[in-house]
């Protein structure tokens, strides 16, 4: 007989869920039915979601309920519920990215590429998540939607720009959701409310149907709260796709089978230098997180300070052309926060930012170099946990800095060469903070065998909010 | 014709008629002038109120690309997008 007690979706993993969706104890519309109810008490709070799409979600489940009554076989992620930043394109939506402009854009035709292949896979999407204005921001903060919240401590930001992502996922609304990642959008607010999230390699993922932002620094990925929902959701989402321009023609190299195969064998070393960051947080976690791997030796990633500076410049012209006529015709409907920076990004000379595409073509030879004597590098994913809402600045190595453009300052020189990372969190009092575990190019199995041993030995964990 | 430029005062003439108090004039910030001058070029509707958020962020751009261009690269450097059609 069919349990119709729905499992307790506030911490369940996707496994989980899918697990006893396809056993039979309990049902896809269950499932589906209790996301819905935890998202309508708990949502106001956290202002995580933009959009519900209650009715497809509950169409979904009850077609997946009746091919599992049939008798068909069950997908892997059967009845799994999931949402997605706003910049993902949700058919019969328009697609705010954040932002006040694009609520008068039209309805998207068809949904976003991941959101296909996850349904595919049985996932059932129920919800588009708030975000930082195009994605230009690292704190989770929108003068249109207001911020998300941090479900650890709701006067604290949940960085961003996946900012609704991660609230979601923490707060237990939902077991994953999808962000996208220019800079270290996925990764900052994984650290800041302790998830996993995987930022994958240049081009493996396909961005078709998303809004973009830096055409050669977008890419798009997951965050979950279990190193094996990543790889799961990973998996159901490979393969190339001509709709995405960057998308690479790699064959899809499945990870979740790999993950019981631990570290042994594998080169780990700390990122130093650039890296070494002297906050009390950011020390133990990555002390942590190298103790248990037994990485005891630094390895320098040269020029990484400089590298930030070319994510910086590249991000800032790109971004401005994106939006040249829009700042043109609608600046006043921008965040002013972000429309001065995109301003201001429109007036940078294009010798420096040629100079910069250079640089970058330079640092990626030269740090490509550095897997020839490891498998993986650790380093700090934020400087810091979660600072309060509205907060401008905070003091890092006796030195303050705009929150604002800084607490991506370890993730961009990752980003701007397409390096996988996964970013694991380390349970922290009272709030997490996560390291990011950065592979080679393609070697998305390396960071999350590593993300996978590491919880599984209870060092990276995603903490459970008290009022969960 | 006769330039203007052409009549001088006797030096001690100009001398008195220079103001004895005034503050010497404040130079333009060139960051805040060069946004000014970009947003006319670009067609950039940059309200004066925000010229001084703007120059902000130009200003911290500049200092990234300072970091960049100080970087000796070989002139056979090629950028670094790869696009794939």
């Amino acid at each position: 007989m069919l349990e119709t007690v729905a499992p307790d979706l506030r911490w369940s993993t996707a496994a989980d869920i899918a697990a006893a969706v396809g056993a039979g104890r309990t049902s896809a519309v269950s499932v589906v039915e209790a996301a819905l109810a935890r998202i309508s008490a708990r949502d106001p709070v956290l202002n995580s979601f933009t959009a519900v799409t209650e009715r497809r979600a509950l169409m979904r489940a009850r077609a997946l309920d009746a091919a599992r009554a049939r008798g068909e076989p069950t997908p892997p992620l059967c009845g799994v519920p999931f949402a997605v930043k706003n910049l993902f394109d949700i058919a019969g939506m328009p697609t705010l990215a954040g932002s006040k402009i694009n609520r008068d854009a039209p309805a998207a035709k068809h949904d976003a590429t991941l959101i296909e292949r996850l349904e595919a896979a049985g996932a059932v999407l129920i919800g588009a998540l708030n975000m930082g204005e195009y994605a230009y921001d690292f704190t989770g903060e929108n003068v249109h939607d207001g911020p998300a919240r941090n479900p650890h401590d709701l006067s604290r930001m949940t960085g961003g720009s996946s900012s609704g992502s991660a609230a979601a996922v923490a707060g237990g609304l939902v077991p994953f959701a999808l962000g996208s990642d220019t800079n270290g959008s996925i990764r900052v607010p994984a650290s800041l409310c302790g998830l996993f999230g995987l930022k994958p390699t240049y081009g493996r993922l396909s961005r078709a149907g998303t809004f973009p932002f830096v055409a050669s620094l977008d890419h798009v990925g997951p965050l979950a709260r279990s190193a094996r929902d990543l790889a799961s959701v990973y998996d159901a989402m490979q393969g190339y796709d001509a709709r995405d321009s960057a998308c690479a023609d790699h064959a899809a190299e499945p990870v979740a089978a790999l993950l019981d195969r631990g570290t042994a064998g594998l080169r780990i070393a700390v990122a130093g230098g650039y890296f070494k960051c002297r906050t009390a947080e950011a020390v133990y976690a990555v002390d942590h997180v190298a103790a248990a791997l037994g990485a005891n030796r630094d390895i320098d990633i040269p020029q990484a300070e400089r590298a930030r500076s070319a994510a910086f410049i590249i991000t800032a012209s790109e971004g401005a052309s994106l939006h040249l006529d829009r700042l043109r015709a609608r600046a006043r409907d921008f965040d002013p926060a972000v429309r001065d920076r995109l301003l201001a990004g429109a007036l940078a000379p294009a010798s420096l930012v040629v100079k910069a595409q250079k640089f970058r073509r330079w640092y990626r030879s030269e740090v490509l170099k550095l897997f020839a004597e490891v498998d993986a590098i650790l380093a700090p994913a934020t400087p810091c946990t979660a600072p309060l809402i509205g907060q401008r600045t905070f003091t890092l190595n006796d030195v303050e800095l705009p929150v604002r453009a800084n607490l991506g300052l370890y993730t961009q020189p990752i980003s701007l060469i397409g390096l996988p990372v996964v970013a694991v969190p380390v349970p922290f009092a009272p709030l997490p903070i996560a390291v990011q575990i950065v592979a080679a190019p393609w070697r998305e199995d390396v960071a999350l065998r590593i993300a996978h041993a590491l919880e599984t030995k209870g060092v990276a964990a995603a903490m459970r909010p008290k009022e969960i | 014709m006769r330039r203007k430029s052409a009549v001088r005062k006797p030096k001690a003439a100009r001398k008195t008629r220079r103001p004895a108090r005034r503050s010497p004039a404040k130079r333009p910030d060139p960051i805040v002038t060069l946004v000014a001058a970009g947003a006319k070029a670009l067609a950039l509707p940059i309200d004066p109120v925000w010229r001084e958020g703007v120059a902000f962020n130009l200003r911290l751009i500049l200092s990234h690309a300072t970091q960049v261009d100080e970087f000796p690269l070989p002139d056979e450097t090629e950028p670094a997008p790869v696009f794939r059609a």
